[in-house]
């Protein structure tokens, strides 16, 4: 067991009291930082920097990595108390969280969030430690027509998440590929439906399409009934998550835990996606699916599970080919070279105390925010007693903040209205914004990587059928659509009424 | 005021809002705004922190650069500095927004020369950033590019790799130059070449790696890991002499293709800051780039010093955009601009 | 259009206002009209940015494939305009609604111009007090509270340069 020792070293690193005290100032830092809206993980760390200047080089990155955690937490507890998710993963949670916290378990969502990112970190580590080379060349096989196949898979499980009207799901999610393809081309450069605007000419930042569309859409919903306040301050009911509670959610971290470490070690857009498909492959393994959208502790815990095994297992590209997979990598190996270390693959054979040091303090962060996290929830949970009149507008104001600082542009400040007007509106019509805000992630990818495949195909669309793995992934799609609609044919013979139920809220 | 449950007068409200807003536009008059993207300041130079803007996200090689600068610079400039990105459009977002302000000294901006000699060959702009709305003041970094094909390729050298039927390169995206040292290499020799941008270095890098493409075009600092890990192979490189990294590999001059491109970054200020100011700044900048810290990352990352004094940084730019223009048009590369 | 019926029910903590299945047709097909609309001008300006072929797809293949869609799915909602259950009546409530992102827009107007100090203070205001009908201690407090707070946090904490007029 020659390569246990480097691990068990790292683990020595991570474990020294003054290693272990970085950490946790960073986690406490990360989470205070991430719980302001607009400032995800990658920001965070980017703000934080300069603080680990004068450190040595280890401290530095552990601490980093903790920061990374603590800001990844922060944002579901955003997510959850305001639906006002800070990034990709905790847009999934805000689903189901946001609609827990409504019914007063807040605290349970809170909990089962931090228990399953735990159970999904410790997973994925263990897996990195014994399984990482083999894996690694897999992450290299995932080439444009990969991609496409699995982005079209997921656009079509993010089309019937929704649990109103089908059409309506489909026209959000179609509108939020509409909405991704603002900007430049993804290939050629051109700028597209922007309306000649440079502010434009990026496209649409995530950050602003989902906190515009879910929490000021949100907001804008909830001052409308803000005289009703008596009856909208739900109960903070149990803090904790009950035994009944993690019984529920053993089978979605167990999955989440699978489904996360495989897509994390994707680079470009594994990572992203696996909270959507473990909150999809939840959906359809539940046997009330009606439930998702509507508190269902598994669409917390699936995607939960699933982000945070895929933020461990994306360190996998990192360690065989020093490719960061996420931005939060990228800022951490920034800060790697400023500290005169190349980050490369040779890192782990140079470096292996560096290496194992910060994968385990990334562990060890796990561990700090699960500890750190339960007492802290029955604080969290309070915030959901403050009257809406007054949380509102301060959640607001804090987003338009923080929305600017994330490109100093009041532009994406009228965006965010734009998009928060847009999100009411379609509250009030019966289109539910999540379709619209999953497809939009999924749609950047989807689009330049079907262009690239084509381009390497020369226009030919039979060459998907020559890449296995495609292929596969594809007959998948078709299989998914066939069910479906058999499906759909079956429900429909058996019931003439229309079976939709009303769903208020 | 009655607590009423349902609003029955709406106007009460427009009239609260217009009455608020009036009270916020009285009690700022006459203030002064520190700070956002257009602050403004009164008193002798520097009377606020100095304004680096970083036209990309966090974390790249060009913000560590800048932060480094801005750090450094603070010490010989008797004031504060700080970074502040603003990412989008290849540099056009901050640019914009730097050169609108007042030539005061305050802000400034570290652009690449991709914005002005690549960027009009591939996308239309209406309104570019002209070299007239920009004051510079002092040349930075050069970054070269380096051809590398995967360890396994069959293809050993430049020759093998232009006796092809059909190549698919890899870049870091369209506008870059990687782009066109790759365009106007293959456009040369007539190989049908199909170019595949990935969304910057880390996706161009899994790519050629996991032989989605043939080949791609990068900098040193992406690729000098694996080619020192012997996961990639280097063919050529675009600049005009060999690297002192990479001794063995020539370069596209020598080996019959005469194609030059680099990526450059210089410190600029808005169009009409007064010359002591330019020279306060670039003194200042030029202390900094002296710096231990500062010179420690660029070595780290395979870049180089460009000592460029104000005079010479137009004249490369203009010089580079016209060579590259030139360039493509004569060997019928299409990149999908006008000019 | 008749009165809103609003049912407060006291076990649930939102209001159900009841709509009619005309109402609800109503407002489908005037949703599904957006969405046609949207899906239209996408189509139109993706067509002008050049279609190309799959080989070399051009700029406006995507948006025009997806506004496709759109408006494939648009036409769809048209035909099945029947109530779905989740329609809700625009109520005299909704001009609040108006007043807020009249403010808020007014916000981000002021917010470069004069500094975030002064119109957080009054949008905070003008909803907490305005809006939600908080009691004026209530609203001063957290009003002139988050200001602060926003300033030690972003400015002094974190070194995130907002505009503002009170330096230290």
């Amino acid at each position: 067991m020659d390569f246990l020792t480097p691990v068990l070293e790292g683990f020595g690193v991570a474990l020294q009291p003054m290693n272990l005290l970085f950490c946790l100032i960073g986690v406490t830092l990360g989470m205070f930082v991430g719980v302001l809206p607009g400032l995800g993980p990658a920001a965070s760390i980017a703000i934080l920097l300069p603080i680990t200047y004068n450190f040595d080089e280890t401290a530095a990155i552990i601490m980093l990595a903790g920061i990374f955690y603590g800001a990844l937490y922060g944002g579901t507890i955003t997510a959850v108390l305001l639906r006002l998710p800070g990034e990709a993963s905790s847009a999934v949670t805000a689903l189901d969280g946001y609609a827990m916290a409504r019914d007063g378990r807040a605290g349970t969502a809170l909990g089962i969030a931090a228990i399953s990112s735990f159970i999904g970190g410790t997973v994925a580590i263990i897996a990195l430690t014994f399984i990482a080379p083999v894996v690694a060349g897999f992450a290299l096989d995932f080439g444009p027509p990969e991609f496409t196949a699995l982005a079209l898979l997921g656009i079509l499980m993010v089309a019937t998440l929704g649990s109103g009207s089908a059409v309506k799901s489909v026209v959000a999610a179609a509108l939020g590929l509409l909405l991704a393809s603002i900007g430049q081309d993804p290939l050629i450069g051109t700028g597209r439906l922007n309306f000649g605007s440079d502010q434009l000419f990026d496209g649409i930042p995530f950050v602003i399409v989902a906190m515009g569309l879910f929490g000021v859409g949100e907001i804008l919903y909830n001052m409308e009934s803000v005289r009703n306040a008596r009856a909208k301050i739900p109960d903070v009911g149990r803090v904790y998550p009950s035994r009944a509670d993690l019984r529920q959610s053993r089978g979605a971290m167990s999955r989440g835990s699978v489904v996360g470490f495989v897509l994390g070690v994707l680079p470009g857009g594994g990572a992203v996606m696996s909270s959507m498909v473990s909150y999809a492959v939840e959906k359809r393994v539940s046997r009330k699916p009606r439930l998702f959208g509507k508190g269902a502790i598994q669409g917390v815990a699936g995607p939960e599970t699933a982000s945070n095994a895929a933020a461990s297992s994306s360190m996998i590209p990192l360690l065989s080919l020093g490719i960061p997979a996420n931005a939060s990598m990228a800022v951490i190996f920034g800060a790697l070279l400023l500290q005169g270390i190349t980050p490369g693959p040779l890192l782990v054979e140079d470096r292996p105390d560096l290496f194992w040091g910060v994968v385990n303090s990334m562990y060890l962060g796990n561990i700090l925010l699960v500890l750190m996290c339960l007492p802290l929830i029955g604080l969290f949970v309070r915030i959901v007693r403050i009257p809406v009149g007054v949380l509102a507008p301060v959640a607001l104001i804090i987003t338009l903040v923080g929305v600017y600082t994330v490109r100093m542009s009041v532009f994406d400040m009228f965006l965010m209205i734009a998009l928060g007007v847009a999100g009411y509106l379609m509250k009030k019509t019966g289109f539910e914004p999540a379709p619209l805000v999953l497809a939009f992630i999924l749609g950047g990818i989807l689009e330049s990587a079907f262009r690239r495949s084509m381009r390497t195909f020369d226009g030919q669309l039979t060459g998907f059928l020559g890449e296995p793995i495609a292929a596969t992934l594809l007959a998948a799609t078709v299989g998914l659509i066939v069910f479906t609609i058999l499906k759909a044919l079956r429900a429909k013979r058996a019931k003439h009424q229309p079976t939709n139920e009303t769903t208020p809220v | 005021m009655l607590i009423s449950h349902h609003l029955r007068r709406p106007a009460r409200l427009g009239r609260l809002t217009g009455t608020a807003l009036a009270c916020t536009a009285l009690l700022a008059t006459g203030c002064t705004v520190y700070g956002g993207s257009n602050g403004t300041g009164t008193g002798e130079f520097p009377n606020r922190p100095v304004e680096f803007t970083v036209p990309t996200e966090p974390g790249g090689s060009s913000d560590l650069v800048t932060r480094a600068l801005a750090r450094s610079t603070e010490e010989h400039l008797d004031g504060t500095t700080i970074v502040v990105n603003k990412p989008g459009a290849n540099g056009k977002v901050a640019g914009n927004s730097v050169f609108r302000s007042e030539p005061d000294g305050h802000r400034v901006a570290v652009m690449p020369q991709s914005l002005f000699s690549i960027g009009p060959l591939v996308v239309d702009d209406p309104e570019p950033i002209e070299l007239s709305d920009m004051t510079f003041i002092k040349g930075l970094t050069i970054e070269d590019y380096v051809l590398v094909v995967p360890a396994g390729s069959p293809h050993r050298d430049l020759d093998d790799l232009l006796g092809q039927d059909r190549l698919n390169y890899g870049t870091a995206g369209a506008g870059t130059g990687g782009q066109l040292a790759q365009a106007l290499l293959f456009g040369f020799t007539d190989v049908p070449a199909a170019d595949i941008p990935f969304d910057g270095g880390g996706p161009t890098m899994t790519a050629v790696l996991g032989g989605q493409v043939d080949v791609a075009a990068l900098h040193p600092a992406e690729v000098m890991p694996q080619i020192e890990a012997g996961g990639l192979r280097p063919i050529i490189v675009f600049s005009d002499e060999r690297l002192d990294a990479l001794p063995d590999t020539p370069t596209a001059v020598e080996s019959g293709y005469d194609v030059v491109v680099d990526q450059r970054r210089f410190l600029a200020a808005p169009a009409g800051l007064p010359d002591k100011l330019v020279d306060r700044l670039g003194a200042a900048a030029d202390k900094a780039t002296v710096d231990n810290e500062y010179e420690t990352i660029l070595e780290n990352n395979y870049i180089r010093q460009w000592n460029a004094e104000s005079a010479e940084v137009e004249s490369q730019l203009s010089e580079s955009r016209q060579r590259y223009a030139t360039l493509s048009r004569e060997l019928g590369v299409d990149l999908g601009g006008q000019s | 259009m008749s009165a809103p019926e609003t049912r407060d029910n006291k076990d649930d903590d939102v209001p159900v206002i009841e709509v009619s299945a005309r109402y609800a047709r109503r407002q489908n097909v005037v949703a599904a009209l957006v969405v046609l609309l949207i899906g239209g001008v996408a189509a139109a300006l993706s067509a002008r940015l050049g279609v190309g072929n799959l080989a070399e797809p051009g700029p406006g293949l995507w948006p025009l494939a997806v506004s496709v869609v759109i408006i494939a799915f648009a036409a769809v909602l048209l035909l099945q305009s029947r109530q779905q259950g989740d329609e809700q009546r625009f109520t005299r409530e909704s001009l609040i609604v108006v007043v807020a992102v009249g403010s808020l827009i007014g916000y981000a107007l002021l917010f470069e111009r004069i500094g975030f100090e002064v119109p957080t203070i009054a949008l905070l205001l003008l909803w907490i007090r305005g809006l939600g009908r908080q009691p004026w201690l209530t609203s001063i407090t957290v009003s002139v509270g988050s200001c602060a707070v926003i300033y030690v946090l972003f400015i002094s904490a974190l070194g995130v340069q907002l505009p503002h007029i009170v330096a230290f």
